[in-house]
C-alpha cells in the first residue's frame, strides 16, 4: 500500500502548493503601494454609498487574512466574487466565455498531440538522417513562431489572400465554430507542437541507447515491435510530464489568440479586465489557471505508478 | 590477414578437432570499420564447435565485445564490414532481416554484463521472458508462462511463479542476471553467447552464476563463446582462448596451456600482469610470505633497503600467528592507523536501520600495508570513509599516529589537521578529478592549502610549481601532464595523479579504495607497483580496500575480511590465504576462479557450505539463493544508506 | 565492479552528430546585426521612427520607404530598427536577472539539501504553477502598463527554471567523488562549492539561459501585442504587429510581417545559439 501513500503524499503537496498560489493570487493586491480598496475600485469614481456597499459585500474593512478566508470560501462554493466592468458575477461571465476556450484549447491540444507526437518519435527513429535533420529545421523554425505572429501570418495568408477560413469571431452552431476556430488553434498550437516533438524525440532517443533495446532485439524481435514495447513504452513518463505543465501555458496563450482573432474567450477576457481594471475578474482567471494546473498534475501523479512501476515501489528512475 | 606478434597455433585453426567447417560459429578475417572509416576489428578469425566452450580474452577496446556483438549481427549503425561470419552455416552478414531474427531466436542468444540495464524496468520479468516466444514466435500465452517457469526453475530461482509478477527492481544484480540467462535459453539456443556477464557481480554471486552457466551448458550441450578481461576464469571455463588486443587476435589455443606458457608478447604481459591467489606474489613485502609462515618480530631501521628484495625496511613489523583473532599481539611501536571498535549505523525513514559497520578493529603498523576485504555490503568503503573523516563514527576510536581522528573535521584547523593525518585514492579515475582543472593544478591545490614542508611555511609560486613537477615524477608522469584535463588523461593515468595530489599533503597514512578496481589489468598491475615503491621508498603507510583478494596479496602484509560489517578474519595475507579459519574467508577464497577449477564442482560446494546440515536438494538451493537476496538485499540498503549519507555529508 | 562500458557499447550508442558550424555563425552575425542596430538606431534610422505622414499611410516598399509605411505613414523600417531595442532590452534584463537569482538559489537548494532545499522547493512549485506570461499579466494588472512591471515579473517567473536546473546539476556534483576528494584534502564546504563545483556547473546553467532568452522575448512582444506592454507610440515589434492588424484586412501586410519575421529571425539565432552552446557545453567538459 505504499503506492497509496506515495499518491497521497503527491497529491498532498500539489494541494498545499493550491493553497499557497491562492495566498499568492489574493495577497498580490496588497503588493500595490497605497490602499488596498481604492487599488479595486481605480479608474471607477463610485459614490460613497457604492463604496460602502462594495466594502460591506466585499467584507473590505476586515483585516486581510478574514477578507482571504471570506474569498475562499465563496470559491468553495461558486462565488468567485463580482466583475466591476459587467456588475455581474464573475462566474456567470466566465461560464458565458468558457465554451470557446474551452474548443480552442482541446482541438489545440489535439493538434499538439498528434502532430508533435509524430514528429518527435520520427525524429528519434530516424536519429542523424535526413528526416531526423529536416524534422529538426523544422522545429526549430516553428518554435520560434509566437502565437501572435502565427496569428497574423495565419490570418494573412489564409484568411485575407485565399480567403479559405474566417478571420474573426467563433461562429454559431458546432461545426461552424470548429470551422472558425481552425486558424486561431493552428496558432495557438504551433510553439507547443515544437516542445512536444522536442521531448518525444529527446526521450525517445534516451530510451532507444538503452541496452534492453539491444536486448530485446537480439532476442530476435522486429524492430518495430521493440520500438513500440520498450522505446515509446518507456519514453512516455517525461513526455507526460511536460504535457502536464503545458496546459496551463496552453490556457494563458489563448488570451492572444482570442485577442488577434477577436474571439470572445476567458483569455480575452483576461487582458480585457487588465484594461479596464475589473481585478477581480483578473484574480479568477488568475485562479482558474492554476487550478487547472494542479488537477492536470494530479492527474498525471495519479498514472505515475502505472508508467513507472519502479516509482510505485520508491527506487530510483534511472 | 595476421597480425605482427600473433601466435595462431597450427595451420591457422587453432585446435585440431574444429577443423571442420560444420562448426557452430565460424568467424573468417572479420573486419568492421565505423562509418567514419576507423578501423575496429583487423580481421578477426575464430571458431567454435558444438558443444565447445571457447573463451575470448581481453583488456577494454580489444574489441572483444564488438566481435561478440557480430556474432548476432548486432552492429553500430552504418558500419562497414568484410569477411565471414557463420552461424550455423548461415552467413550473419549477409542474412536478411527475417533471417537474422531467426537466427537470433533459435540458433544463437546472448547474456550481457549489466543485467539491471539490459532488462526493461518498466516491464515485468513474466514479460521480459515470454515476450519473444508470444511475439515472435507466436505461441500462447500460458504455453510460453509455462516455458517461462521452467527456465527460472533451471536457473535455480526459488519461486518461479511469484517472480514472474515482479520488477526488476525488487531483484538483486545477481537474481537478474539469473532472469537473463533464463532470458537467453528460452529457445534452446545451440550457441550462448555471454559478454562479461559476471563483471559487476560480488565474486561470490559471480561463483554461482558460473555454476548456472555451467550447468545449463553441461544439460543442453550448447557451445559458449565467453567474453571476459579475466584470464582466470577464461582458464577455468574454457576449452579454448583466443587473446585479443587492439582489434586483433593476438594468441589463441588451449586455455590452460596460454595462460601457463604464453607465446605472444601481448598475452605475457597480460599473464605476468594478472593477480593470482597461487603462486609467487611479485612485490609482496617480506619476501619468505610464499605460503609460508613467518614468527617473531622484525624491527629494522627506517631507511635501509633490503639488499635482495628491494624492500625497504623503515617499518616494524608485527607478525600475528597464523589465523588468529585481534588482540595480543607483540608490538614494538604503536600502529600508525588504530581503529577501535568502531561501528555505524545508518538509520532510513521507515525502514529497518542498517548496520553498515560493527565493531571494527584495525591496525597499521607504521609503514605496513593492510587489506581490507569484502564484498558489497561489507562495510569496507563505510570504514575506509570514517578513517578519513567523511563520516562519523556512532562509537569507537580512531587514532593516527597516536593522535585522535575519530570525529569529522569541522574548523579549518580539524580540516587541514585530519588531512595530514589521512589521505585517500578513490575508485573511479573517471569521477574523483574535477574535470576543469588540469593535474598540475589539482596537485598544486593541496600544496598550497597546506603550505607543504613543516611550520605552515608559505610557498612561492615557483617552489610550487617545482614540488608538482617532482610528485609527478614520482607517480610516472611527466611535466606534459601537468597541463592536461583528465578528460585527456587515460583511467591509469589520472589514478596516478589522485596518487600524486594525495602524497602532495604528506600524510602519514593512504587509504587506497578500491583504487584499482576499474582498471584494466595491465594497468592496475602498474599502479599496484607504483604504490608498493612508493610505499617502501617513503614508508608509508597504506590501508588497502578491495573485493579482489588477489590483489590485496599483491600489496599487503595482512588482510582483514568484512563482512556485513564485521570483520570475520585477519592475519597474514599469505597465511589467511593459505589456510583460511572462517568459512566466509573460504568461501571468498573458493569463489575465485583458478586455472584448474571445476566450476561445477566449485558450485556444488558453494552449496554445500551454506547449508546446516548436509544433503544437497532444492531447499538448500532455495537457501542459499534466499540468503543471497538478503544479502544482496541489504547489501543494496548499506550502499544505499551510506550513498544518500554521503551525499549529505557537509 | 560497476560495469564500465565497453568500447562496442560505447561505439553503438554514439552516432555523431555532423558540427554545423556554418548556421552557428549565421546566427550569431544575425544577433549581433540586431544589436548593433539596437545600440545605434538614430544613426541607421532613415526616419524619426514617430514621424507620421499621412500622406504616404501603407505604402509598399519604394526608394523612399525601403520597407513600406504603416497605417499612420511612418517609415517600417525605421521602427523596426528602433524596435530592437525594446526587443532586446527586455529579454536580456530578465535572463541576466533570472539566471543570478535562479544560480544563488539553485546552489543554496542543491548544496545545502535538507530543510532550505523542501522549502525552497515548495516556493518553486508554487512559482511552476503560474505560467510566465500570466505572471506578467498580473504584474500588469497590479503596477500597471509598460515594461518595468512584465519585466521584473519575469526574471520572478524564470529564476526557478534556472534554480532548478542549478540544483539537480549541483546535487548531482556533490556526490562525485571528486568533491568528497576536496573535502578530503581539507578544503572547505564553502570554498569547495563556489570555487570549485559552482564553476563548473555555470557552463550548462548559461546555455540553458541563452535558450531562455527567445521565450521571453516572444513573450514580452506578445505582451506588447496585447496592448499591455510597450505603449505606443513606442516601436516595439510586438505592438508594430498590434497596430497592423487593421490593416491586414485591407490587404496591407507589410507593416505587420516585417516585425512578424523581424521577431522569428532574433528568436531562430538564439535558439540556434543556445542549443549550440548546450550541446557543446553540456556534453563536452563532462567525460
Amino acid at each position: 500500500m505504499t503506492v497509496l501513500r506515495r499518491i497521497a503524499g503527491k497529491l498532498g503537496g500539489l494541494l498545499l502548493t493550491l493553497f499557497l498560489a491562492s495566498l499568492l493570487v489574493f495577497f498580490s493586491r496588497f503588493l500595490v503601494p497605497g490602499d488596498p480598496v481604492a487599488f479595486l475600485l481605480r479608474g471607477r469614481k463610485p459614490s460613497p454609498e457604492a463604496v460602502a456597499q462594495i466594502t460591506a459585500q466585499y467584507g473590505l474593512d476586515l483585516p486581510p487574512w478574514q477578507q482571504y478566508l471570506h474569498w475562499a470560501a465563496g470559491i468553495f462554493q461558486g462565488d468567485l466574487g463580482r466583475s466591476l466592468q459587467y456588475r455581474q458575477d464573475v462566474t456567470v461571465v466566465l461560464a458565458e466565455r468558457l465554451p470557446v476556450t474551452l474548443g480552442l484549447v482541446v482541438m489545440a491540444g489535439t493538434m499538439i498531440a498528434v502532430v508533435g507526437l509524430i514528429a518527435g518519435a520520427a525524429a528519434a527513429l530516424y536519429r542523424g538522417r535526413i528526416a531526423d535533420r529536416s524534422i529538426l529545421i523544422g522545429l526549430t523554425v516553428l518554435g520560434a513562431i509566437p502565437s501572435f505572429v502565427g496569428s497574423i501570418v495565419l490570418i494573412a495568408v489564409f484568411a485575407v489572400q485565399l480567403g479559405w477560413f474566417p478571420s474573426f469571431g467563433s461562429g454559431e452552431g458546432f461545426w461552424d465554430t470548429v470551422y472558425h476556430l481552425v486558424l486561431p488553434s493552428t496558432a495557438l498550437a504551433i510553439v507547443f507542437v515544437v516542445l512536444v516533438g522536442k521531448v518525444t524525440r529527446s526521450s525517445m532517443i534516451d530510451q532507444l541507447d538503452r541496452e534492453h533495446v539491444e536486448v530485446a532485439i537480439s532476442r530476435g524481435m522486429k524492430r518495430g515491435t521493440v520500438v513500440r514495447r520498450h522505446v515509446f513504452r518507456n519514453a512516455v513518463g517525461p513526455i507526460l510530464t511536460v504535457s502536464g505543465m503545458l496546459v496551463a501555458g496552453l490556457l494563458v496563450a489563448s488570451s492572444v489568440v482570442e485577442a488577434a482573432f477577436g474571439l470572445a474567450g476567458i483569455g480575452s477576457l483576461l487582458v480585457q479586465s487588465v484594461d479596464r481594471l475589473d481585478f477581480p475578474v483578473v484574480q479568477a482567471i488568475v485562479l482558474l489557471v492554476v487550478i487547472a494546473f494542479v488537477l492536470v498534475n494530479a492527474v498525471i501523479d495519479v498514472l505515475e505508478p502505472w508508467i513507472d512501476p519502479r516509482s510505485a515501489a520508491g527506487a530510483g528512475a534511472r | 590477414m595476421t597480425a605482427p606478434h600473433s601466435v595462431l597455433g597450427t595451420a591457422g585453426t587453432g585446435s585440431p578437432a574444429a577443423s571442420a567447417s560444420t562448426g557452430l560459429l565460424d568467424v573468417r578475417d572479420l573486419t568492421l570499420d565505423l562509418a567514419d572509416g576507423t578501423r575496429l576489428l583487423h580481421g578477426i578469425t575464430l571458431r567454435v564447435a558444438a558443444g565447445e566452450t571457447v573463451g575470448l580474452v581481453g583488456e577494454s577496446g580489444s574489441g572483444k565485445s564488438l566481435t561478440a556483438r557480430t556474432v548476432l549481427g548486432l552492429l553500430p549503425a552504418r558500419a562497414v564490414t568484410t569477411g565471414d561470419v557463420e552461424l550455423d552455416g548461415t552467413g550473419v552478414l549477409t542474412a536478411s532481416a527475417q533471417e537474422l531474427r531467426r537466427l537470433r531466436r533459435r540458433t544463437a542468444a546472448m547474456i550481457f554484463q549489466d543485467p539491471r540495464a539490459g532488462i526493461n524496468p518498466m516491464r515485468t520479468i513474466g514479460d521480459h521472458l515470454t515476450e519473444a516466444l508470444r511475439l515472435a514466435e507466436g505461441w500462447s500465452a500460458d504455453a510460453a508462462r509455462a516455458r517461462a517457469v521452467e527456465l527460472l526453475e533451471a536457473v535455480r530461482l526459488p519461486r518461479p511463479e511469484d517472480h514472474l509478477r515482479q520488477y526488476p527492481h525488487e531483484f538483486s544484480g545477481g537474481m537478474l542476471q539469473r532472469v537473463m540467462i533464463a532470458g537467453a535459453l528460452t529457445t534452446s539456443p545451440k550457441l550462448l553467447v555471454c559478454d562479461e556477464p559476471t563483471t559487476a557481480l560480488d565474486v561470490t554471486t559471480q561463483a554461482e552464476i558460473i555454476g548456472v552457466l555451467a550447468e545449463q551448458r553441461a544439460s543442453r550441450g550448447m557451445g559458449m563463446l565467453f567474453i571476459t578481461h579475466d584470464l582466470n576464469l577464461a582458464a577455468s571455463l574454457c576449452d579454448r582462448v583466443y587473446v585479443m588486443s587492439g582489434g586483433h587476435v593476438v594468441e589463441q589455443g588451449q586455455a590452460r596451456v596460454v595462460l601457463r606458457d604464453p607465446k605472444a608478447e601481448y598475452t605475457r604481459r597480460l599473464v605476468a600482469a594478472t593477480p593470482m591467489l597461487a603462486g609467487v606474489a611479485p612485490g609482496a613485502l617480506a619476501s619468505a610470505a610464499d605460503g609460508g609462515h613467518i614468527s617473531g618480530v622484525i624491527v629494522r631501521h627506517a631507511g635501509q633497503q633490503h639488499p635482495f628484495t628491494g624492500a625497504s625496511s623503515s617499518i616494524s613489523e608485527t607478525v600475528r600467528a597464523v589465523g588468529t583473532d585481534a588482540g595480543g599481539s607483540a608490538v614494538s611501536a604503536p600502529p600508525m592507523l588504530e581503529a577501535a571498535g568502531v561501528s555505524k549505523t545508518y538509520h532510513r525513514r521507515g525502514k529497518e536501520p542498517v548496520r553498515a559497520v560493527v565493531a571494527a578493529s584495525v591496525a597499521v603498523p607504521r609503514g605496513g600495508a593492510v587489506g581490507v576485504v569484502g564484498e558489497s555490503g561489507s562495510g569496507k568503503s563505510t570504514l575506509a570513509r570514517m578513517i578519513v573523516g567523511l563520516e562519523s563514527a556512532d562509537s569507537g576510536d580512531i587514532r593516527i599516529d597516536g593522535r585522535e581522528r575519530t570525529a569529522v573535521p569541522r574548523s579549518r584547523r580539524e580540516r587541514l589537521a585530519h588531512a595530514r593525518s589521512v589521505q585517500m585514492v578513490f575508485q573511479d579515475p573517471y569521477l574523483s578529478l574535477d574535470p576543469r582543472i588540469t593535474a598540475g593544478r589539482a596537485i598544486e591545490d593541496a600544496l598550497r592549502l597546506h603550505g607543504a614542508g613543516g611550520g605552515g611555511r608559505r610557498r612561492g609560486a615557483a617552489d610550487a610549481r617545482a614540488r608538482v613537477l617532482d610528485l609527478l615524477d614520482q607517480v610516472g608522469l611527466g611535466e606534459k601532464h601537468a597541463a592536461a584535463r583528465p578528460r585527456t588523461l587515460s583511467g591509469g593515468q589520472r589514478q596516478r595523479v589522485a596518487i600524486a595530489r594525495a602524497l602532495a599533503v604528506e600524510p602519514d597514512v593512504l587509504v587506497m579504495d578500491e583504487a584499482t578496481s576499474a582498471l584494466d589489468v595491465s594497468v592496475q598491475a602498474q599502479v599496484l607497483d607504483l604504490v608498493d615503491s612508493i610505499r617502501r621508498e617513503r614508508g608509508l603507510t597504506v590501508l588497502f580496500i578491495s573485493h579482489d583478494l588477489a590483489v590485496v596479496r599483491r600489496v599487503c602484509d595482512e588482510t582483514v575480511v568484512m563482512r556485513r560489517g564485521e570483520i570475520v578474519e585477519r592475519g597474514r595475507t599469505a597465511g589467511l590465504l593459505a589456510d583460511p579459519q572462517h568459512e566466509y574467508t573460504r568461501l571468498l577464497i573458493d569463489s575465485v576462479p583458478k586455472p584448474g577449477w571445476d566450476a561445477e564442482a566449485a558450485a556444488v560446494e558453494l552449496e554445500a557450505a551454506d547449508l546446516d546440515a548436509g544433503g544437497a536438494d532444492r531447499s538448500a538451493d532455495a537457501d542459499d539463493v534466499v540468503a543471497d537476496d538478503a544479502d544482496d538485499a541489504e547489501s543494496a540498503a548499506v550502499e544505499a544508506a551510506s550513498a544518500a549519507a554521503s551525499g549529505q555529508a557537509r | 565492479m560497476t560495469p564500465t562500458p565497453t568500447l562496442a557499447v560505447t561505439v553503438m550508442r554514439a552516432p555523431r552528430r555532423p558540427r554545423a558550424g556554418l548556421t552557428f555563425a549565421i546566427a550569431l552575425g544575425v544577433l549581433a546585426a540586431m544589436t548593433l542596430a539596437a545600440i545605434f538606431a538614430p544613426f541607421l534610422a532613415p526616419y524619426n521612427p514617430d514621424a507620421v505622414d499621412f500622406a504616404a499611410v501603407n505604402a509598399g516598399p519604394s526608394s523612399a520607404h525601403w520597407l513600406g509605411t504603416d497605417g499612420l505613414g511612418r517609415d517600417t523600417l525605421s521602427r523596426l530598427i528602433y524596435g530592437a531595442r525594446t526587443a532586446l532590452l527586455g529579454p536580456l534584463l530578465v535572463v541576466v536577472a533570472s539566471t543570478v537569482l535562479g544560480i544563488l538559489l539553485g546552489l543554496l537548494a542543491g548544496w545545502r539539501g535538507g530543510w532550505v532545499d523542501a522549502a525552497l522547493g515548495r516556493v518553486f512549485d508554487v512559482l511552476f504553477a503560474f505560467p510566465s506570461l500570466l505572471i506578467a499579466i498580473m504584474a500588469v494588472a497590479l503596477f500597471g502598463k509598460g515594461l518595468a512591471a512584465p519585466v521584473i515579473a519575469m526574471s520572478i517567473a524564470y529564476a526557478p527554471f534556472v534554480a532548478r536546473l542549478t540544483r539537480s546539476l549541483i546535487a548531482a556534483e556533490r556526490s562525485r567523488p571528486y568533491v568528497a576528494a576536496y573535502r578530503v584534502q581539507g578544503f572547505g564546504g564553502a570554498w569547495i562549492a563556489l570555487r570549485r563545483v559552482l564553476p563548473n556547473v555555470t557552463p550548462i546553467v548559461g546555455a540553458q539561459s541563452t535558450l531562455n532568452f527567445g521565450y521571453v522575448l516572444a513573450e514580452l512582444a506578445a505582451l506588447s501585442f496585447l496592448g499591455l506592454g510597450v505603449q505606443p507610440p513606442t516601436a516595439d515589434w510586438g505592438a508594430m504587429i498590434n497596430e497592423s492588424q487593421a490593416g491586414l484586412l485591407g490587404g496591407h501586410f507589410l507593416p505587420a510581417i516585417v516585425p512578424a519575421v523581424a521577431v522569428v529571425v532574433v528568436v531562430v539565432a538564439v535558439n540556434i545559439i543556445g542549443e549550440e552552446l548546450s550541446d557543446r557545453i553540456g556534453g563536452g567538459s563532462r567525460s
